[in-house]
């Protein structure tokens, strides 16, 4: 076990490392520093004020190999871009943004907590509640109720989350004034009216395609011999479902659940930036459309170190959770 | 069983919607606040910079411009557009020296105060200190300074020796690799002194041009001649943990920033140090609310005697939150919780019906201020060019002429502005002195016969060209590929159709564009130019042949040069606005109608909306805020706020009915089948 685990961060690292080499191909290769800079400065700027921005960034350095300073003139052949991206990535030294030379792991740090504030119950009550209706309709299952929850799961599924965002504003905001319609304000008295529409409309959103997958692997399992077993013994239908169904089923839930658990940190693109929450996913769209190339590297970075790090959490909740897997 | 299924149950809904009916509230702010007087707005995206020697932006305009204090400002009511005295006595005359420059004298206020900072205690041990002349002085050399990229360093040359200054700044750094990390104020002081910027007492700032530029005044109202003590440039370096300036202003005008948060909040509070509220400039101008406005302000309510004469500001706090999408930050408008708005594309029918405010806005007591601002959109001919240029001679001209009066901007306001914008007669905008709202350009009128007519007498009959025998073929250059950018592109290319002229589309990003016109590669292409200040000067200067791009890389991209109008333009820039000075301009309007280097389309119009409960608003047209003169009656937007927005409750109800009909039935049937 443990050396399986060993040699899935090993593979883990050079799946990072390759993530970084092509990041680096997108974002200065085929991206122009010049571009960059211009991009940053302005467009008007004269030649010697964008050469300085790119050389106080470091944009400066060939991309490869360093052959203007050769070893005898005291210089390094890895003074170059590459070199620099990688140490900084793995090191975690993001530097400075390129839109506004703010510290890219502030940033970071102030944008964690509005997205974790979002999707952590966004992600909690979001199983919970898919697994509730999954449980609940695969005990009604083929009545009018399983029927119409799977007609009704179609039709959520097939909405695009924007219209949800529109017209949960619209309706829940602006005609039933439940909620705020957007905002955000960390105080700690007020902060939790900007979050309900937004992990409502979120909820709505996943539940659709959660809750026909939850079902589908429940109502296999209530076909099981143990479940006639349980039945006979004179077990309630709670508990059959809620003990032994569910623990049953938990090995293909926990494959969807623990994969997405780092990308917590992450937040939401489209719900922070509809509903104004400066989270991390905010902070994404702003570097797309301000030209944050820094930034934007850093994000997609994160992105797959944690996409990685849940493929890795996976594979371990398996054996935890169904003692008969073993990792070799 | 069937029992404690739904006696839990129920207890769950019962409980969640009792959370939710206590929850139940869209008041996005401190519920405290409400009854103080502060100005909800909202900001799209933080500004890059507000830094007062480069931010050149109305998103940062909106908190510099009450920020930091200026020498000038603009009379709030009165138009056209009037200079009063602000952190400066008097509004200072032209003293003409016997060179030939021209010195202004700036008496400053004495006792004026920046605003409390920590710059000022780690660096001298105060908590602030006094305004004085060098301050500027330090301010114009940063413009100066290469480093720090002003936009306007090409105004400021103006100054005598402003480029000998930043000539030997160049110098004393490439020179010493060590003076750069001198400190700044060090660095300017060895560097020299601008000849043209004495400080004679503290309190006097002397400025001589080398040529005559009464406009400079107008630069005088902008930020980037603010005084700005060099403390806050020492401290403020973003370096280990502490802020930059960029995102540190250090003022001293009516407001200071009480929370700059770039992702959600911007927050400005009334400055307690401004020179204005101390009592010994107490009815200065700019300190208290004017007496005298233009003719309407009466009617409109913006020269109510209660507010006549009294000190500002009025308004307490200024709150921006950040709003990345249109559609809900109007949302919040509507609701009560934003103060202003703009009205967006998806909601203009529906606020504004036959150019007034519907009905139901009228009931809620919105109100509607248009402004035209100062800029103008045009489509401009490469004179450079030789199909449709100056070296076409009449045919160029009648080429010009034909195509102009094809454009129709009624047409273009209804299909792309919902109707919004005043139609364009020459490069003067309305609000500026020389625009007369009665003057019709010959060519501007929608004309297709005449249009026709001298097409035919340009030697293109029906837009063939003889040599060929095809179609005229021109191109049309652009930088705006979006598809709204090309769709407008498209609705000029379809009017110049009707006459037979075949006009092709090349859009292509800023960059190539920008390449493509410093190439001159180009035939036709369109822009604008919004104004700097409300000068006549600041728009025809656009086509005078010192500024053509082929020529300086000057703003006049169509490279119009024309001997009469440089000379009109000459006499015309140094006038003081008087009968004369329009004559001028009469007739450099004349040149350009039959010239048509431009066909001249329409300076924005931009609507506003404001709630019932601000008062003496007036729109300005510039990015210049003037929050100190507005007021909020807080109680009547409580009690707005409250009507508007009561929780409905009964799809609560309705749901929770839902569910258990939903539910009890099945229970009931799953059991009986079981059974």
């Amino acid at each position: 076990m443990v050396a399986y685990i060993i040699r899935r961060i090993g593979y883990g690292f050079l799946t990072v490392l390759g993530v970084l080499f092509f990041l680096f191909i997108l974002f200065f290769a085929v991206t122009d520093p010049d571009d960059i800079a211009r991009k940053a400065v302005g467009e008007r700027a004269p030649p010697e004020v964008y050469e300085q921005w790119k050389r106080n960034k470091g944009y400066d350095k060939p991309l490869f190999v360093n052959t203007e300073h050769g070893w005898l003139s005291g210089g390094r052949y890895t003074d170059t871009l590459l070199v620099d991206h990688y140490t900084r990535m793995l090191t975690f030294q993001f530097g400075q943004s390129d839109a506004d030379d703010a510290l890219i792991s502030k940033r970071i740090r102030e944008g964690a907590g509005p997205s974790l504030m979002l999707t952590v119950p966004l992600f909690l009550s979001g199983m919970a509640v898919a697994v509730m209706v999954s449980l609940f309709v695969s005990f009604f299952r083929e009545t009018y109720i399983d029927r119409m929850a799977l007609v009704l799961c179609m039709l959520a599924m097939s909405v695009t989350i924007l219209l949800y965002i529109i017209g949960g504003q619209y309706l829940i905001g602006k005609v039933l004034h439940w909620f705020p319609i957007s905002g955000f304000d960390p105080d700690p008295t007020i902060v939790y009216k900007f979050l309900l529409l937004p992990i409502l409309v979120g909820l709505v959103n996943g539940l659709g395609a959660d809750v026909r997958f939850y079902r589908t692997v429940f109502v296999e399992e209530t076909t099981k011999d143990y479940v006639r077993t349980a039945r006979a013994k004179g077990a309630g239908e709670i508990r059959v479902m809620g003990n032994h169904v569910l623990r049953n089923a938990l090995i293909p839930i926990l494959t969807q659940i623990v994969v997405a658990i780092p990308f917590l940190f992450t937040g939401s693109l489209l719900l922070e930036s509809f509903f104004g929450i400066p989270g991390l996913g905010s902070l994404t769209i702003d570097a797309i459309f301000g030209n944050d190339f820094a930034t934007l590297r850093t994000m997609v970075y994160i992105g797959a170190l944690l996409f990685v790090t849940g493929q890795i959490l996976t594979d371990i909740s398996y054996t935890l959770a169904d003692p008969r897997i073993r990792l070799e | 069983m069937t029992k404690s299924i739904s006696r839990s149950s129920l207890w769950v809904v019962i409980g969640v919607a009792l959370a939710f009916l206590t929850a139940c509230d869209n008041n996005p702010y401190t519920p405290d606040d409400s009854s103080k007087k502060i100005l909800y707005t909202w900001f799209r995206e933080a500004p890059k910079t507000l830094d007062p020697a480069v931010a050149y932006t109305t998103s940062s305009h909106q908190f510099t411009g009450v920020i930091y204090p200026s020498m000038l400002e603009y009379h709030y009511l009165k138009r056209p557009y009037q200079l009063t005295p602000s952190l400066a006595k008097s509004v200072p005359a032209p003293e003409v020296l016997p060179n030939g420059y021209v010195r202004y004298r700036f008496d400053m206020r004495e006792g004026a105060m920046f605003e409390k900072d920590l710059c000022f205690e780690e660096l001298a041990g105060v908590e602030h200190r006094e305004i004085v002349a060098s301050d500027v002085v330090f301010q114009l050399k940063r413009v100066a300074d290469p480093a720090i990229n002003s936009p306007v360093v090409s105004v400021f040359s103006k100054i005598a020796g402003f480029d000998e200054f930043i000539k030997a700044l160049t110098e004393a750094r490439a020179a010493d690799p060590d003076f750069s990390s001198r400190r700044i104020d060090q660095q300017y002081k060895e560097a020299g002194d601008i000849e043209g910027l004495k400080t004679p007492t503290p309190h006097t700032l002397e400025v001589t041009l080398k040529e005559p530029y009464p406009q400079i005044l107008y630069w005088f109202t902008m930020q980037f001649t603010s005084p700005v003590p060099w403390e806050a440039v020492v401290y403020y370096d973003g370096q280990d943990g502490r802020d930059h300036l960029r995102d540190h202003p250090v003022g001293g005008g009516p407001y200071r920033m009480a929370s700059y948060n770039k992702q959600f909040r911007v927050v400005l509070e009334r400055n307690p140090d401004w020179w204005g509220a101390s009592p010994a400039h107490r009815g200065a101008p700019g300190t208290v609310y004017p007496s005298e406005g233009e003719p309407g302000d009466k009617e409109r309510g913006r020269l109510d005697p209660k507010y006549v004469g009294q000190p500002v500001p009025f308004i307490d706090r200024v709150e921006f939150r950040r709003e990345k999408e249109a559609i809900p930050s109007f949302g919040k408008f509507l609701q009560g919780y934003f103060d202003l708005s703009g009205i967006i594309q998806e909601s203009f029918d529906q606020v504004i019906k036959n150019d007034q405010l519907s009905e139901e806005m009228v009931e809620q007591g919105v109100r509607l201020e248009k402004s035209v601002s100062p800029d103008v959109f045009y489509i401009g001919f490469n004179m450079d060019d030789p199909m449709v240029g100056h070296a076409a001679g009449e045919r160029g001209r009648k080429l010009r002429q034909a195509m102009s009066l094809v454009v129709d901007v009624e047409e273009f306001k209804r299909v792309f502005t919902n109707g919004r914008g005043v139609p364009a007669q020459s490069p003067v905008p309305p609000g500026v002195f020389g625009y007369e709202e009665d003057y019709q350009n010959p060519f501007r009128v929608v004309d297709k016969e005449k249009a026709k007519k001298k097409l035919e007498e340009a030697g293109y009959p029906g837009g063939v060209d003889p040599e060929t025998g095809q179609p005229l073929r021109l191109t049309f250059d652009t930088a705006d590929t979006t598809s709204r950018g090309l769709l407008q592109s498209q609705f000029y290319v379809r009017a110049w159709r009707t006459i037979g002229i075949d006009v092709e589309i090349k859009a292509t990003n800023y960059n190539q564009f920008q390449e493509k016109v410093r190439n001159g590669a180009y035939q036709i292409f369109n822009w604008g130019w919004v104004a700097d200040y409300p000068d006549a000067e600041n728009f025809l200067f656009l086509l005078e042949s010192g500024q053509a791009r082929s020529v300086s890389d000057g703003p006049n991209t169509a490279n119009f040069q024309y001997a009469r109008y440089d000379a009109l333009f000459k006499q015309m820039k140094t006038r003081a606005n008087d009968e004369t000075r329009l004559e001028i301009i009469r007739e450099m309007k004349d040149i350009l109608a039959e010239e048509r280097p431009w066909i001249e389309l329409f300076s924005r119009e931009n609507y506003a909306l404001y709630h019932g409960w601000m008062q003496n608003v007036k729109p300005f047209g510039m990015s210049v805020p003037f929050y100190k003169y507005w007021d909020i009656d807080p109680d009547l937007r409580t009690e707005n706020r409250a009507a508007w927005n009561r929780p409905v409750l009964w799809p609560v109800y309705v749901l929770v009915a839902l569910f258990f009909a939903i539910l009890v039935p099945g229970i009931r049937t799953f059991y009986r089948e079981r059974q």
